[in-house]
């Protein structure tokens, strides 16, 4: 009876999803050229590299999972609700001011936008007379980013080109870095909504059933729910301020991992921060292959691949719906 | 000692009232039904002993114990609920989905326990949705959608089960089914609140009818007493010609066309 009733993904899954990490992890240090002493290249650059790797790529998958359940539609993603553009102003407004901020200080400037775009976006859908709350938070959240998006331009016209050459290479993602400052820094933020994340998961099942029928279970869904918002905030608000705005993890990473543990999110999202892991680590090193001597930004690679796969999604949903 | 009294009842939302001055009283094992128009404040009843965002004033008692003296969890092991409103699109198998039920009897991260596991059977059992057990929930059609939500509703083990129109959108076997299983849950001890539509039908199954008009009781009592040519009239405001078959017992309830 007990296999008969509820699948669990299988154990050797996870072995094999865990020993794909590490392999592909020891691999990417290798990969690429190495014109100093190797020695140097590996720990100084591939090394923490690496980790920032792993963490952008687990930190952006978590959050993508909760969006989804919160908004329970499976194409939401971290940016849906204007995370992106809360940090990418901030952080960008303070790479226009010149203001020569440690990476600690981007990282928590994206932070900081993040939380201020989700509180705001939140106010908003709150104060909307809907019925449908997911609507309006999703309204909401395309007018912040529109919002955002034009007022960073704004401060890239007043200023000089210099500056808006450092801009433009953080939208583009950077996952370049000498030395462990940044990858340390995003460190302590990306476990702490890990965690967070993690212990909630039984609570983003029951929400992603209808607020009704969660809160007819016990779950306090609104102190739920703004718990979850803030979790996924932190984590992407401080990884897109570290290396930038970098699309399509969030959304990717959950729908594979859909296919092969379900939707249980207990499940699903243990398994998509090992999925962005993976996928991240695998972009970055293929950013630094395809043109090398030189790199390509991973934002660039990460796009090129994910817009044809979001849109073949696209396609497939509306495919369904007509059935 | 009821599973459920309320007593003078007023309820709605932001100013707006609903329900006025409404008095109910359900004793273990009875099934009791909500009947009116639409509007008439049948769901709002339902919401109100839920918690579910309704202001309330009066008292409702589960179990003789005060709704508000009771913790979220306390209430979702007594009382449970299969709304009108629920996320069509989860991408949870029927299994899972009913195992969500159990939800107020775990702590935190939690796998499913071999009692989890054994309930979720049952309940499946029950309400005939085992076959459907490893199917994908946006897949299934209405009516099969909401006979895996009762029996998530039902993996809660209630004291007390609320029902909203869990008929509509079920077609004449799995109708007569659920109510069948209804009568079964009552036998068990567990107690019925259902708002339906299909007054004819319930009527061979209802303990108790609470009729709701505007917000108001206008009558209650058996279905015998309450299903009258007069009273069913007045309420849905059609004229409306009631009569029992004399073999089957069951309820003939038919608008009269011509004015």
């Amino acid at each position: 009876m007990k296999n008969g009733i509820a699948s669990r993904p299988s154990s050797v899954f996870w072995i094999l999803l865990v020993l794909s990490v590490i392999l592909v992890g020891a691999l990417s240090l290798f990969v690429g050229p190495m014109e100093h002493p190797p020695e140097w290249v590996v720990m100084k650059l591939r090394l923490p590299r690496l980790v920032l790797a792993l963490l952008t790529g687990s930190a952006l998958s978590v959050s993508g999972c909760v969006l989804q359940s919160i908004l329970r539609n499976d194409l939401a993603t971290p940016y849906t609700l204007g995370i992106s553009a809360g940090a990418g102003l901030v952080a960008g407004s303070v790479i226009v001011s010149g203001f020569i901020m440690p990476v600690m200080g981007l990282v928590a400037a994206g932070t900081a936008g993040a939380l201020l775009a989700v509180i705001l976006v939140y106010v908003l859908a709150s104060r909307g007379r809907r019925v449908e709350y997911g609507s309006t938070l999703l309204l909401a959240g395309i007018t912040m980013n529109l919002v955002g998006a034009s007022i960073l331009l704004l401060f890239e016209y007043f200023s000089d080109a210099s500056r808006i050459l450092e801009i433009v290479r953080w939208m583009m993602g950077d996952m370049a870095v000498i030395g462990w400052s940044k990858p340390l820094f995003l460190v302590p933020a990306v476990i702490l909504g890990m965690l967070a994340v993690l212990s909630r998961t039984g609570v983003m099942n029951q929400i992603s059933q209808g607020d009704d029928i969660a809160r007819t279970r016990g779950v306090s869904v609104k102190m739920e729910r703004n718990l979850l918002l803030a979790s996924a905030a932190l984590l992407a608000g401080s990884t897109v301020g570290a290396v930038g705005p970098v699309g399509f993890i969030g959304l990717m990473v959950p729908h594979i991992m859909r296919r092969f543990v379900g939707a249980d999110y207990r499940y699903l999202v243990p398994a998509s921060a090992l999925g962005g892991m993976l996928l991240v680590i695998l972009a970055d090193s293929l950013s630094r292959v395809i043109i090398s001597p030189a790199e390509l930004p991973i934002g660039i690679v990460m796009s090129l691949i994910g817009g044809p796969f979001f849109l073949v999604l696209l396609l497939r949903a509306g495919g369904k719906k007509k059935r | 000692m009821p599973a459920l009294s309320i007593n003078n009842l007023n309820a709605g939302y932001e100013g707006n009232r609903v329900l006025s001055d409404i008095n109910l009283s359900i004793v273990p094992g009875q099934i009791c039904g909500l009947i009116g128009p639409n509007g008439s404040g049948k769901s709002t009843l339902l919401r109100s002993i839920l918690q579910l965002g309704v202001e309330v004033s009066g008292e409702i008692l589960i179990c003789d114990r005060m709704l508000s003296s009771l913790s979220d969890n306390q209430k979702a092991r007594m009382v449970s609920y299969l709304p009108q409103n629920f996320n069509p699109l989860s991408r949870l198998t029927v299994a899972e989905t009913v195992l969500l039920g159990r939800h107020p009897y775990r702590s935190g991260w939690s796998q499913d326990s071999g009692q989890d596991l054994e309930t979720a059977e049952k309940c499946m059992l029950e309400t005939d949705t085992w076959d459907l057990r490893n199917r994908v929930f946006s897949n299934l059609s209405g009516g099969e959608k909401r006979l895996v939500l009762l029996a998530s509703a039902l993996a809660q083990e209630p004291d007390l089960l609320l029902l909203d129109e869990p008929g509509s959108s079920l077609d004449f076997k799995h109708q007569l089914n659920m109510w069948l299983l209804l009568r079964k849950l009552s036998l068990r001890g567990i107690s019925v609140l259902v708002s339906t539509h299909e007054v004819a039908l319930s009527g061979r199954f209802l303990d108790s009818v609470l009729v709701l008009s505007e917000g108001k009781s206008r009558a209650f009592g058996s279905p015998t007493d309450v299903f009258t040519t007069s009273i069913l009239s007045e309420v849905f405001d059609v004229h409306l010609h009631v009569s029992q078959d004399e073999e089957t017992r069951s309820w003939v309830i038919v608008p009269e066309m011509e004015q």
